[in-house]
Formats: C-alpha cells, sequence, structure tokens
C-alpha cells in the first residue's frame, strides 16, 4: 500500500515534470514565431519600443491592407507570389516523391554493383554550396530560356529535393519486411501490385515526411530564387519578403504581415498530412 | 522481344540520375572550370584565361579563409548536436504525451514554416541590443541594466547565430526521430517490461539502437543542408562584426557576388565541398552500421 | 491623353528644345518593345505607372522582365553579364553601383540635347558620368544625410545650464562632428538612452568613414587609386568613431547596425543624434511608426576640422544598355520617366528630386508644413555639400576590405594605427591584383 502509493506520487511527479519541460520547449519553439504574427497586426511603433510595449494597446490590420493596397500605397503583387509559390512547392514536391520513391525502392530492395558508392554520389550532390551552383545553373537557365519560368524553379527543387526523399523513403522501405512483398506475390499479386497494396502503405509515413521536408523546402527556399526568378511572372513569396526592404529603409510590419501569409498554408498542409505518419505506427509491429 | 533491356533498378534510378546531372552535375563542372580561371562576372572575357591552381593558392594562404573555415566546422559541430540532441528530447516527450499529439506535432514544426531569409531578420530584430526583444525583456524583468550586445561580442555573435540555427532545425531532428519511435515495434518493448527493464535501460537498449538510423539519416540531411544558414547569417552580421562570425559561405557570397571574383569564389567552394563530403561519408557509414546491427543492411 | 502630356512638358520648360530631347511624337516608336529592369520597392513603384502614358504617346511597348531591389539586381547585373543575356534596354541603375559595369551601359549623350540635360542639378549629372560619358539620367531618389535630432532634449533648460558648466558653450544642435561627439556623450545614459548610433558595417560603415576623411581634409584614394586613407585625415576620422564607441555614447551592437537598425533605433526615441538619409524623414515624424514623431528636428550635416561638411550621396537613375537595339526608343523613356513631371509625382512622396526646377516647386508645395520644410531645407542644404561615391569600379570590393578593419578598431581588436595600416595594406594589393597600377 505504502509503497504503491509512493510509486503514483513519483509517477504523478514524473508525468508533472515532462509536461513542464514540454511546455518550456514548446514556449521557446513558439515564441520568436509568435513575435512574428504579432509583429504584423501592432503599428511599428509598438514593435521595437522603448520601453517595450509589452501588451499591445491596439491590434489592426494595417499591414495586411497596406499589403493589398494599390501601387504606391504599399501594395505588393500578393496574390501572385502565392499562386507561384504554390504552383512551384506542389508541383517539385509531386515529382521529388515520386522521383525519390522509384530511386529509394531501388535502393531498399535491389543489389547491385556499385551500389554505395552510387548512394553517396547522389546524396553528394546536396553537398555543393548554393553559391557555388548558382551562377552556373544562371548561365545554364538563361541559355535554356528558364529564366524567370515556374519551370526553371521546379526543376531546381526537385534536384534540391530528390537526394533527401531518396534517402528518407529508403529508409522506410528497409523496415518494411521484404517477405511482406513476397507474400503477397505468392498470392498472385504482380510487383508493381505488391508494391502499392502491401509496401506502399506501410512506408507511407516514410513518404509523408518526405513530402512534408520537400514542399517546406520548395516553399522557403530564397537564395536560388532570388537568382531564377526576376518578375512578379515567377517570383516566390520568400523573394517578395525582399519588396519590404529598399536601400536604406525596412518595412518590418509589412514582411510580417507577408510573413503570416507564408507561414498559414504551410502549417495547415502540415497538419493535414503529418496524419499520416500515424500510418508507420500500425505498421511498424509487422517487423518485431 | 529483342529490345535492350535495362536492369530494373538502373531504370528506377535513372530520373534520379538525369535531373540530377542536369541541375548539379553540369553547372559544378562549369564551376569547377571557371575555379582555374582569374573568371570576373563584369568581365566575362576573364572566363577564357587560364591561371592554374593560382585561386587555390591565394585560398589555402589565407589566414582569414583558415579562421572562416575553422569557425564553419565549430558551427557545424556545435549545431548538430545541438539540435540533435533538443531533437531527440523533444520527440520523446511530444511521443509521450496521448491527447493532442496531433496538434503538437504542428506545432513542434512551427519554425520549419519560416523561411530563412525571415527567420535572419527576425533574430536580427529579437537580437537588437538596443531595442530588441532579448534585451527589452532581459531589462523589463531586471535581470540585466546594461544591454548586451547579442550580435558583437564574439562568443555571443556566434551564440546567436546558433541560436536562430538551432531554432529553425531542431524541428527537422525532431520531426525525423518521431517517426522512427513510431516504426519501433512494439513487442521488444513489452517483453522488456515484462523483464523488469527500468525506462533507462529500455531507452538505452532497444528504443536508442531502433533510432539510430533514422538520427543518422537527420545528421547526413542536415550537414548537406545547413549551408542554407547561409542566408541566416548573411542578414544577422554578414561575417562581422571584424569577420567574428565570418563562416566559409559568407565569404564566397561575397566574393563572388559583392565583388564578383566567381573564379575565386568558386575555389574556395571546392575546397568548402570537402568538408560537406567528409561530413556525409562519416554519417553514411554511420547509419549503414548501425543498420547492419539492426538486420537492415543490404 | 497625349495632349495633356505635350502640354505639360510645354508648360514645364517653355520651349521647343525638349521636344528635340523628347521626341515624343505620335507613333514614333510603333511596334517597338523595350524590355526593362527596374528597381522595385513601394517607394519606387508609384513612378512606374506613367510609363503606360510614354507608351501612349509613342506607340511602343515596355516590358518590364525584372523588378528587384538594389542589391538583387546588382547581382542580376553581374550574372546578366556574366552570362551575355543583354537583350534588355533599360535598367535602373545607382551612382554607388554603377561604376562596377563601364561596359555596360551607353551613353546617353547623343540622345539628348545639352539644354535638356542642363536642367539636372549639375552635381547630379557629374555624379552620373564615368569618364566623359553619361551612364544614367537621375531620377527623384537622390541620397544625401542630414542630421535628424530630438528637438526636446535641447529645449530642456537643466540640459542646457547642465551642458554649458561643462564644455563651456551653449547647447545647441551641432554643425561640427567634435560638438557632435561631445553632446552624443553628454545624452547618453545607456540603456536606456544613447547619443548616437552610426551604420556599422558592409559599404555603410566605409561610406561614413570615407565622407568623414573627406571632413577632415584627406582623401580616401589618391589619383592613380592607391590608398590614401592611412593619414592624420584618416586617423582622425577613425579615431571619432572609436572614441564615441569607447565612451559608450552609441549603442554596443552599432557595429552590426545597418540602415534599417539606425532607423528603428531613432524611431524608438531612445537615439538623441542621428546621421541619416531623406527616405526616413516621413517614418520619423509619423504618429504610427515612430515614438519620435512632432521631436523631430533636421538641419544640415555638421562639419569636420577641415571646414568642410560630410556629404556622401548617391542617386538613384536609369540607364540604357550599349547592346540595345532600340537607344533612341529607350533613351526616350529614359528622359520621360526622369523629366519634370515625373520628378514631382515622385518627390511629392517625400523623395529628394535631382532637378533644379523640382527643388523649386517641393519647397514651395511644402511651405504649409513646417516640419515638411524644415526637411527640405535641410536636406537642400546638405545636397551643396554632396559628394559622389570614389568611382572606381573597385569601390564595392575596396569596402569590403575595409570594414572588418574599421570594424576592428571600433571594438578595440586593434589600434587605429594598426587597422588603417592592414587596410591600406589590402586595398593596395587588391589594386594591383585588379591591375589598377
Amino acid at each position: 500500500m505504502d509503497i504503491n502509493l509512493r510509486h503514483r506520487i513519483r509517477a504523478r511527479l514524473l508525468k508533472a515534470a515532462q509536461m513542464v519541460t514540454l511546455f518550456i520547449a514548446m514556449s521557446i519553439i513558439c515564441i520568436p514565431g509568435l513575435w512574428v504574427v504579432l509583429n504584423s497586426f501592432r503599428p511599428t511603433v509598438e514593435i521595437m519600443a522603448k520601453p517595450p510595449v509589452w501588451i499591445p494597446n491596439e491590434l489592426n490590420l494595417d499591414h495586411y491592407r497596406a499589403m493589398f493596397g494599390g501601387v504606391g500605397q504599399g501594395g505588393v503583387p500578393v496574390l501572385q507570389y502565392f499562386t507561384n509559390s504554390l504552383i512551384i512547392s506542389i508541383t517539385s514536391t509531386l515529382i521529388a516523391i515520386l522521383v525519390g520513391m522509384a530511386g529509394g525502392y531501388a535502393f531498399a530492395r535491389y543489389r547491385f554493383k556499385g551500389k554505395g558508392a552510387i548512394f553517396i554520389g547522389l546524396m553528394l550532390t546536396r553537398a555543393v554550396p548554393g553559391v557555388a551552383l548558382s551562377l552556373p545553373l544562371f548561365i545554364v537557365m538563361a541559355r535554356t530560356g528558364l529564366i524567370d519560368t515556374h519551370i526553371g524553379l521546379i526543376i531546381v527543387y526537385v534536384a534540391m529535393n530528390v537526394p533527401f526523399t531518396i534517402w528518407l523513403i529508403d529508409g522506410f522501405f528497409r523496415q518494411v519486411p521484404r517477405e511482406l512483398a513476397e507474400a503477397a506475390e505468392i498470392d498472385g499479386c504482380t510487383r508493381w501490385q505488391a508494391f502499392w497494396k502491401v509496401e506502399f502503405p506501410v512506408a507511407r509515413a516514410g513518404v509523408a515526411s518526405a513530402g512534408i521536408f520537400a514542399f517546406l523546402t520548395s516553399w522557403n527556399e530564397y537564395a536560388l530564387a532570388s537568382q531564377l526568378t526576376r518578375s512578379t511572372f515567377s517570383k516566390t513569396m520568400p523573394v517578395g519578403l525582399r519588396d519590404f526592404t529598399s536601400e536604406f529603409t525596412i518595412n518590418w510590419g509589412g514582411m510580417c504581415a507577408l510573413a503570416v501569409l507564408m507561414i498559414i498554408p504551410a502549417l495547415i498542409l502540415t497538419f493535414l498530412v503529418q496524419k499520416h505518419l500515424i500510418a508507420g505506427l500500425t505498421f511498424g509491429g509487422v517487423k518485431g | 522481344m529483342s529490345r535492350l533491356k535495362l536492369p530494373q533498378w538502373f531504370v528506377l534510378l535513372l530520373p534520379a540520375i538525369i535531373i540530377l546531372s542536369a541541375v548539379v552535375l553540369i553547372p559544378l563542372l562549369l564551376s569547377l572550370y571557371s575555379s582555374f580561371t582569374p573568371y570576373r562576372l563584369t568581365r566575362p572575357e576573364t572566363l577564357y584565361k587560364w591561371i592554374g591552381t593560382f585561386n587555390y593558392e591565394k585560398a589555402i594562404t589565407n589566414a582569414n579563409f583558415w579562421a572562416a573555415f575553422g569557425r564553419t566546422v565549430l558551427l557545424l559541430t556545435i549545431a548538430l548536436n545541438v539540435e540533435m540532441l533538443l531533437g531527440l528530447g523533444l520527440a520523446l516527450l511530444v511521443n509521450r504525451v496521448t491527447w493532442g499529439q496531433r496538434g503538437l506535432r504542428t506545432l513542434m514544426m512551427f519554425p520549419m514554416m519560416f523561411s530563412p531569409v525571415l527567420v535572419g531578420f527576425q533574430f536580427k530584430f529579437i537580437f537588437n541590443d538596443n531595442v530588441g526583444l532579448v534585451n527589452n525583456a532581459l531589462q523589463s524583468l531586471g535581470f540585466s541594466d546594461v544591454a548586451i550586445p547579442w550580435l558583437v561580442d564574439a562568443n555571443l555573435a556566434m551564440f546567436s547565430i546558433i541560436f536562430a540555427e538551432v531554432w529553425t532545425s531542431t524541428s527537422v531532428f525532431a520531426i525525423l526521430i518521431l517517426a522512427g519511435l513510431f516504426a519501433i515495434p512494439r513487442d521488444p518493448l513489452e517483453a522488456a517490461k515484462v523483464d523488469g527493464c527500468t525506462p533507462w535501460q529500455t531507452f538505452r537498449h532497444i528504443t536508442l539502437p531502433y533510432l539510430m538510423p533514422f538520427i543518422y539519416i537527420a545528421l547526413a540531411i542536415r550537414s548537406l543542408d545547413v549551408a542554407r544558414a547561409y542566408d541566416i547569417v548573411q542578414i544577422m552580421t554578414n561575417g562581422g562584426p571584424a569577420r567574428r562570425t565570418e563562416l566559409i559561405w559568407t565569404m564566397i557570397g561575397r566574393t563572388g557576388y559583392v565583388d564578383a571574383k566567381m573564379g575565386y569564389a568558386n575555389a574556395m567552394g571546392y575546397i568548402s565541398i570537402f568538408l560537406a563530403i567528409f561530413f556525409t561519408i562519416y554519417f553514411f557509414k554511420k547509419l549503414n552500421a548501425a543498420r547492419t546491427e539492426l538486420g537492415m543492411g543490404g | 491623353m497625349r495632349l495633356s502630356v505635350q502640354m505639360a512638358l510645354k508648360g514645364a520648360t517653355a520651349g521647343a528644345a525638349l521636344f528635340a530631347a523628347l521626341p515624343v511624337s505620335a507613333g514614333e516608336f510603333d511596334g517597338i518593345t523595350l524590355q526593362a529592369k527596374l528597381i522595385g520597392g513601394q517607394q519606387y513603384e508609384a513612378l512606374y505607372a506613367r510609363i503606360a502614358e510614354w507608351e501612349a504617346d509613342t506607340g511602343a511597348t515596355v516590358e518590364v522582365i525584372s523588378k528587384k531591389n538594389h542589391f538583387e539586381l546588382d547581382k542580376e547585373f553581374k550574372s546578366d553579364l556574366a552570362a551575355g543575356t543583354l537583350g534588355w534596354c533599360v535598367g535602373s541603375n545607382h551612382s554607388s553601383f554603377a561604376s562596377q559595369y563601364p561596359s555596360l551601359y551607353t551613353d546617353l549623350t547623343p540622345y539628348l540635347t545639352p539644354e535638356f540635360i542642363a536642367e539636372y542639378v549639375p552635381s547630379n549629372v557629374a555624379a552620373s558620368k564615368i569618364g566623359d560619358a553619361l551612364v544614367m539620367l537621375p531620377r527623384a531618389q537622390f541620397d544625401v544625410s542630414a542630421l535628424y535630432y530630438l528637438k526636446s532634449l535641447y529645449e530642456d533648460e537643466g540640459n542646457q545650464s547642465a551642458f554649458k558648466a561643462e564644455y563651456g558653450y551653449d547647447l545647441a544642435p551641432p554643425d561640427t562632428w567634435d560638438q557632435y561627439k561631445d553632446q552624443a556623450i553628454f545624452f547618453t545614459d545607456a540603456p536606456n538612452f544613447y547619443g548616437t548610433q552610426y551604420a556599422g558595417k558592409d559599404e555603410a560603415i566605409v561610406g561614413r568613414f570615407y565622407e568623414m576623411v573627406i571632413a577632415e581634409g584627406g582623401q580616401l584614394f589618391n589619383d592613380d587609386w592607391s590608398p590614401a586613407f592611412n593619414s592624420d585625415a584618416g586617423k582622425r576620422a577613425l579615431s571619432w568613431f572609436v572614441d564615441l564607441y569607447k565612451a559608450g555614447a552609441v549603442p554596443p551592437g552599432t557595429t552590426s547596425y545597418l540602415w534599417d537598425d539606425l532607423g528603428q533605433g531613432f524611431a524608438s526615441g531612445t537615439i538623441a543624434l542621428n546621421l541619416d538619409w531623406p527616405g526616413w524623414a516621413g517614418f520619423f515624424n509619423g504618429e504610427d511608426s515612430s515614438k519620435a514623431a512632432g521631436d523631430v528636428g533636421v538641419i544640415v550635416q555638421p562639419q569636420g576640422s577641415a571646414g568642410i561638411r560630410t556629404g556622401w550621396s548617391g542617386h538613384h537613375g536609369f540607364s540604357v544598355t550599349e547592346s540595345c537595339d532600340h537607344k533612341d526608343a529607350a533613351a526616350s523613356l529614359v528622359a520621360f520617366l526622369t523629366n519634370e513631371d515625373s520628378q514631382k509625382l515622385e518627390s511629392s512622396a517625400g523623395p529628394l528630386p535631382t532637378r533644379t526646377a523640382v527643388w523649386d516647386h517641393v519647397v514651395e508645395q511644402s511651405s504649409s508644413d513646417p516640419y515638411r520644410s524644415e526637411v527640405l531645407v535641410a536636406f537642400q542644404q546638405a545636397a551643396t555639400h554632396a559628394f559622389p561615391a570614389p568611382q572606381t569600379p573597385y569601390w564595392i570590393e575596396a569596402t569590403n576590405v575595409i570594414f572588418p578593419e574599421l570594424q576592428a578598431a571600433i571594438l578595440g581588436d586593434k589600434t587605429v594605427d594598426e587597422a588603417l595600416e592592414t587596410a591600406a595594406e589590402a586595398v593596395d594589393e587588391m589594386m594591383q591584383e585588379n591591375g589598377v597600377y
């Protein structure tokens, strides 16, 4: 009885400590971000004030109104940037996932000569610093007429994302026991059917997380986009953030407002897609 | 049916190989060539002048370059380790939560929604010594009555950059490790419970080995990707003040585009690629070892 | 539509000379398409609405193929030169960047009449040239720094008597950089209030150092572009920055500041004296953007010990590429975008004009607004002391070599002598490597 009670108290305390730690960790994660969100609703005078204004005196939509306003009133072609970002990120993510699934499957399920070397080779393409790449890439794109087009950026982002989608998906396919697919084939499925019916659902968690990563990378990429886009025809939102800076001035409140518009869709998508991670949970038991 | 039959694995890999050659390999060869020329962007004709290894010699004998190189290795090492540990801790904590986990997972990934440009400005203002959030908070709460120069003091400036970098990237580790936690089979865990293992023993001998491949994947992905920190550092300090936070990437970026000396910048770029290759191969080897241990090698 | 533009033009210049410069006859450039790369950003956009008028007048079409901020645009121009993608005609330019791409833009003199060119402020025209070639026409985006200060500090009687007792002269907005230093130290109450602040990195700190060297009677470069700043004037100039930092009269983070941090700092009401650009004038006095609103005074920038005022300046402009197929049409567009009406439109929002007649116009327009006219009078005076950045293709590269050394001196890593010595050697080496001498 006594031991039982002590045990229970200890478990409670442990649980409470965990909760507190989690709360602090989440605060550190969220506060710098929420600060940006809050700034988008505050007049500039309160954002970087001294003495600081901790409790906002006034919250309004002025920065948003200005952003959607006309030329000369602080207007920025938000909708155009948004559409560009959406088209480029979604298309490149889908392609990167397909290419990555094919590649990841090849590495996880086939034995062939030079496998390790090819794998490392593919991975190392990601190790090239953007600076070493951006100018030659610009020249190649300029010569092929792909500058300032959606396709140009999509191709680049697919290439950026393929190495690690392969890697990630490879890792998840490895977790799927080979016997599972073999059993399906014995049951009369083709390899193709076996893949979609048996292996894909199991590795879905991997595909989902690879998808999230690829999407967020493309959605937020700045360095190459700023080099390969020029006009509103293809500029993405991260490049659009720079519209709020000029030679000597910055409109930080306005920048925050655009940032919020960038964050919301990413957050929604993440929330929707990440439920597939759970699929890994149910099937994970198969292995043991 | 006499057509050439390529092995299936090759067909599966072909799209990846084609796209990576087009976007990475060809430009890379171009820039490799240009690193042997005095190539200056504003004078295109300089691309056709061969100067051998002059640029490499210049980089190798430049003390500032090696200082930046060392600082980059330091930043990589600290940032990756801290991110890994924090990510692991966060994943374990979130994994224990039974109610509202979906929302928590999304929140956990919140920093990943922030574009590096934005993160740069954000932390530049947060760490501003006069009107920044951190100093304002410290002064309001009475912890400090001086303006702490976060972005100027040699140690604090590195700390601020690492903080911004860790803030954006810990989520990557956390989410991958969490995915790994989901994939752990239940049976060994239950068996351990029955055998009376302490939570620590269970973690050390069952959970961790299963997580290692995921941790190494995350480490390798991040070590490849960490050059993205360039955007953040460029806006926060641009390598300054007095080169206290100069990294290879800020140095290359400035030399290549601002000074327009692309040949020299590419030479420095190639030297820095070896750094990335070293880290990647190291983690790759570790990954394979961890996989073999779990019987998933191949 | 066309008629009204012509009327306006005629009214503005009262002469046929303009029509030789601006060949606006209907359909003159029918069917021509000009590609343009323009600086983007809120304060630059209003002018572009006028492009439609020019299109209607001439029959030509303008296709804006790139809109970026200046640093990104600079990167793009360099990439274009490298890739040979120079099919476009009109580009935004900046006097501090122009000398980096001497081969990119054509001389506009043949396409304009001397009378038309004479309508711009002569010093702006001079700063728009590389050698004798007029490579850009200045738009109403002229930048020179004047002194912003908090008026209430100077009106406070306690401050006045305390200052007089300590320094032996009356407290008034500073006319010399030495007074400025005294007052900055006097007003400082760290960490809540600082006397001043300065841009501490990149080209910005070198520009500030450059103008201070001039004000101290020195030069940054000799005539052959070898470094000249390791001199007594150079040492005095750098010491000014070092002394303020050592005295704690600037925020300790000032070496990480760029223009945006400076603007936010002064607007927070915690900085007494701020040498800054005209673009902030409205922001500093805006109720919802600045705590200093209503308390902002503006006067001409102080002078150095040589009796010369600082005045590092720059301006935006438009250029026509050497590779353009329709240079006459492009020149007509560029002239249109910088003509009197265009400059009136642009300067009505705050930026400083580069045409003499427009200066008079904006000063007259603002007579009912005391703050605005104070700003304009100060900047009009400031402009008379303005001088451009050193016009060498290697200016930006030189700033990248110099600024870490200036920072090292300010932060105390090196002495002033050591820092200038190292910087001068590095610049010397850089110039020689580039074959300048």
